[in-house]
């Protein structure tokens, strides 16, 4: 009972804390926070396909483009109302993820990663070729933000959805990771063959666990169409999907506290290291990925685990 | 007549490289079953470094070319010293050092930049810009320079694993590690070993690369791409399967580009689509592997 | 010819598994009953864990028929020969490592789980209750193994008998109808040996038909009720061990070739 009341604190603790910011921050903070939840957002899903699931997919930002785009095409150029282009958005997405999902199950390990790589450039390249229908190389802008129940998303209103939608997100996980699905799933990542002898449905769990991280991106791209009301294709190309994968690796890969942690950290790091390292903070994300790597094979949070023991030995059980 | 020829040289011309990006890949993955998508920044790096040795330093060709390809091979041996050895030897899962080596992609790429720009640099080609003379047809001599090297290169490494004694040492730790460590082949050399000329392969296909279209410190993902594809639709396994792949999606592409009507950018995707097909219809690729992988 | 007089559980007519030109399973017959204690013996590579993964589906049989209580179970693949009640423990300890030992566990109860993923993923409370009701399960699992100080250890610092220990438990967490043991007892220390044959028992009499396959006949004769020999993949000989210990072809095949490497 003491835990459950513990989480519930947390949860509202965190809800209490996103809120505040959300209708505090302004100008260049608020930029920074509504990217920093959606990117957060993200690491959460594609934590629990790689970090639980074991699948090593370079597809998440391309899924995370594709709700970013189709919802800016399905509301501004068939002139759809919001939750009717959301709906078809999602519908999209979960087809176009099971499209992926299906015949990238049959390869094995590391062939799941150059075949979504492929799909993730072909996307890219789709979006460039596009012509006035995707806006080409520069994109969609000049779109309104969207309004529903008479209040515009745009700002705090903004802000407040992308905050929910974050919770949201990492609560689902969180349950999900919890329940005999998430333990599957990591069956299925520690030894296939293993978790299928106990009746786990290998390629089922494979295939779920992709349709629905990838259309959870899918719906984090959809807010991120309104965070500037500007989408363009190169914004979800291949560097942003490395920097992903670095964040949940650098966090602790397989635990959700990881995932944010590492995309916070990742996410700020620029900010701090600011013109010391200029445009080459990618060469600092590089470095600190190879180290914890080599060194922290949990991530940071691997690091906390181990001085949160020491600091505080284990009450008898 | 004049314009299939033609066809035909630039098909060899990116076959070659493509190809030479292919073996890059194969020959670090088979001793050591690790993927390394760092191929296409040794390519970069190597482009770099023939811009320093030639159009800096105004080195005569073959030495300065040489000493870029010595460069990134150093650079893979230590790196393969440095961050994947001690992961092997700690008994981590092949996945921590691909992983590590998708790091060391960002930072192969990020310090060329570094140390490059981000600019593009010309390199100047060992022949010049003129052209060969041969009869229906003229070829731009650093096409034909590409074909040559990249055909003696694809021959001397086909030759290397078929007829040397090191070169079945490889093939032996491909098919059994333990076995092959067993019978007094060192792993820790085949690895170091196969990393630099993995490195090398890989560089000697940006030193070509370069004059043809300068060295920019983002040119490697696309040649670890296709050099990937051409991989996939040979077959991961042997030299020839690389040689074909890298013909075949030259072949796709440029043909693409010529006679299909669709915008030019799209010819961009066809090394991925072709991917994409043969790992889900025919994995093996054209050519078969050759015992395990 | 049944050691127990129950209902057959378990029938396999004509099995068949050929890798290559090598034949590993030649034509097996052999019947399991409820509640009985099937030895499976045979010398290093007579087909006994590929007759295993025939039967839990990992291998798919060239030929012969594998019927759970009438109902034909050949060709199913492995997650779906599980969900009807047949779990396996591996030769080689394949716990999954990056979960602890309760959580492994829970993952052997995965036919048990009613729950919808829907119903998971909200974490809703009916779902929540199914979750600790198996938690709770699982204790006594450990408990009843002798592994109930370890619930919340890693698996990685188990020592090898444990982990064995850890794999039985595992199995039974999935209430199966069968539970099929490869070589449980090798490289045990012989105390170790003693309590894992214990839990073997006390499988057995909680009504679990089981299936064993060793090699330490020291182990397997007094714990198993019947016992069938395996050599080069063709069944040589079948009935109770005090019988198949009498049989010269069995004495021939395995016990002598074995005793003698082995003394
Ligand atoms: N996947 C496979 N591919 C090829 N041959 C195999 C395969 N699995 C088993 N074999 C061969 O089939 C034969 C039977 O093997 P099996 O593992 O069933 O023997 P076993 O009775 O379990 O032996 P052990 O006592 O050593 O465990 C052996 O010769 C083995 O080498
Ligand atoms: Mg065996």
């Amino acid at each position: 009972m003491n835990a459950k009341l513990a989480a519930a604190i947390g949860w509202l603790a965190g809800a209490a804390i996103l809120a505040a910011l959300s209708l505090t921050l302004t100008g260049y903070h608020a930029d920074l926070f509504r990217k920093l939840l959606l990117t957060a957002t993200l690491a959460v899903g594609y934590n629990f396909q790689f970090g639980f699931a074991g699948q090593i997919a370079f597809s998440h930002y391309a899924f995370y483009g594709i709700g970013a785009y189709a919802i800016t095409i399905l509301s501004t150029r068939f002139g759809l109302a919001l939750p009717v282009a959301a709906l078809a958005t999602i519908g999209l997405s979960a087809l176009l993820a099971l499209m992926v999902a299906i015949p990238a199950n049959r390869l094995e390990g590391f062939y799941i990663a150059l075949a979504t790589l492929a799909f993730a450039q072909l996307f890219v390249v789709v979006m460039v070729q596009g012509g006035d229908f995707t806006g080409g190389p520069d994109g969609l802008f000049g779109f309104d933000a969207p309004t529903i129940f008479g209040a515009r998303l745009a700002g705090a209103n903004f802000m407040l959805v992308v905050s929910a939608l974050f919770l949201a997100n990492l609560a689902l996980f969180a349950a999900l990771g919890r329940s005999w699905f998430g333990r599957a799933c990591r069956a299925v990542r520690d030894d296939p063959e293993a978790a299928a002898a106990m009746g786990v449905d290998v390629a089922r769990t494979r295939i779920a666990v992709f349709t629905l991280t990838s259309s959870l991106a899918a719906v984090a791209g959809m807010a991120y169409a309104f965070a500037d009301n500007f989408v363009n294709p190169f914004v979800f190309g291949i560097d942003a999907m490395f920097v992903l994968l670095f964040m949940v690796l650098i966090g602790g890969a397989g635990r959700h506290a990881g995932a944010v942690v590492g995309c916070v950290f990742l996410f700020m790091l620029p900010e701090y290291l600011g013109d010391l390292v200029g445009r080459f903070h990618l060469l600092a994300y590089g470095i600190l990925m190879v180290v914890v790597m080599m060194f922290l094979p949990n991530g940071i949070i691997g690091l906390w685990d181990r001085l949160a023991k020491r600091l505080r030995p284990e009450p008898a059980r | 007549m004049t314009d299939l020829l033609e066809l035909a040289v630039s098909i060899l011309e990116a076959g070659g490289i493509y190809a030479l990006m292919a073996l890059a890949y194969l020959v670090v993955l088979r001793p050591t079953g690790i993927i390394n998508f760092a191929v296409g920044e040794w390519a970069t790096l190597a482009s770099f470094f023939s811009v320093a040795t030639l159009g800096w330093w105004n080195l005569p060709y073959i030495p300065g070319a040489v000493l870029a390809l010595a460069g990134v091979a150093a650079i893979g041996a230590l790196t393969e010293q440095a961050t994947v050895r001690p992961m092997i030897e700690r008994g981590a899962p092949i996945l921590t050092p691909i992983l590590i080596l998708l790091g060391m992609v960002v930072v192969y790429r990020e310090a060329a930049a570094l140390g490059f720009g981000t600019q593009n640099l010309r390199v100047p080609p060992p022949l010049g810009f003129g052209r060969i003379d041969l009869g229906p047809i003229a070829i731009p001599m650093q096409s034909a320079v590409v074909i040559a090297v990249s055909g003696i290169m694809l021959a001397g490494t086909w030759a290397f694993f078929e007829r040397t004694i090191w070169g079945k040492a490889f093939q032996a730790v491909a098919i059994d590690r333990v076995a092959a460590g067993l019978m007094g082949i060192n792993l820790r050399l085949v690895a170091a070993f196969s990393f630099a000329g993995g490195a090398a392969i890989a560089g000697t296909a940006g030193v070509l690369q370069a004059p043809l279209t300068s060295a920019h410190y983002l040119m490697g993902l696309p040649l670890a791409i296709k050099g990937f594809s051409a991989l996939v639709i040979g077959g991961v396994g042997r030299v020839e399967g690389c040689i074909l792949g890298g013909l075949v999606l030259a072949a796709c592409e440029r043909l693409v580009m010529r006679y299909a009507p669709i915008p030019s950018g799209f010819a961009i995707g066809v090394p991925l689509l072709l991917m994409i097909l043969f790992l889900l219809v025919r994995p093996t690729g054209l050519i078969g592997a050759r015992g395990r992988t | 010819m049944s050691g127990t007089g129950g209902r057959t559980l378990l029938t396999v007519r004509g099995l068949a598994k050929r890798f290559g030109g090598l034949v590993a399973v030649d034509d097996v017959d052999f019947d399991l009953d409820d509640g009985e204690i099937l030895g499976i013996i045979g010398p290093n590579g007579a087909g006994k864990t590929t007759t295993f993964n025939l039967i839990a589906g990992a291998l798919r049989a060239d030929a012969g028929s594998i019927r759970l209580r009438d109902a034909e179970i050949a060709g199913l693949p492995a997650h779906k020969v599980a969900a009807r009640g047949i779990l396996r423990t591996f030769q080689h300890n394949r716990p999954f490592k990056g979960m602890n030992v309760l959580e492994n566990l829970l993952v052997g109860a995965h036919r048990r789980v009613r729950a919808r993923p829907w119903a998971a993923a909200l974490g809703l409370p009916s779902a929540r209750r199914e979750d600790a009701a198996l938690a709770a399960a699982a204790r006594e699992t450990l408990a009843f193994v002798g592994l109930g100080d370890h619930a919340a250890s890693d698996v990685s610092k188990l020592s090898f008998g444990q982990g064995r220990l850890l794999e039985c438990a595992r199995a039974l967490m999935g209430e199966p109808a069968i539970i099929l043991f490869d070589e449980p007892a090798a490289g045990l220390t012989s105390v170790e040996a003693e309590r894992l044959g214990g839990v073997i028992r006390g499988i057995a009499a909680r009504g679990i038909a089981v299936l064993l396959i060793e090699h330490d006949m020291r182990f397997l004769l007094p714990l198993a009720h019947r016992v069938v020999v395996l050599d080069r993949g063709a069944k040589i000989a079948d009935g109770t061990p005090a019988a198949i210990s009498r049989e010269p072809a069995v004495i021939e095949a395995y016990l002598g070739r074995h005793a003698g490497a082995a003394a």
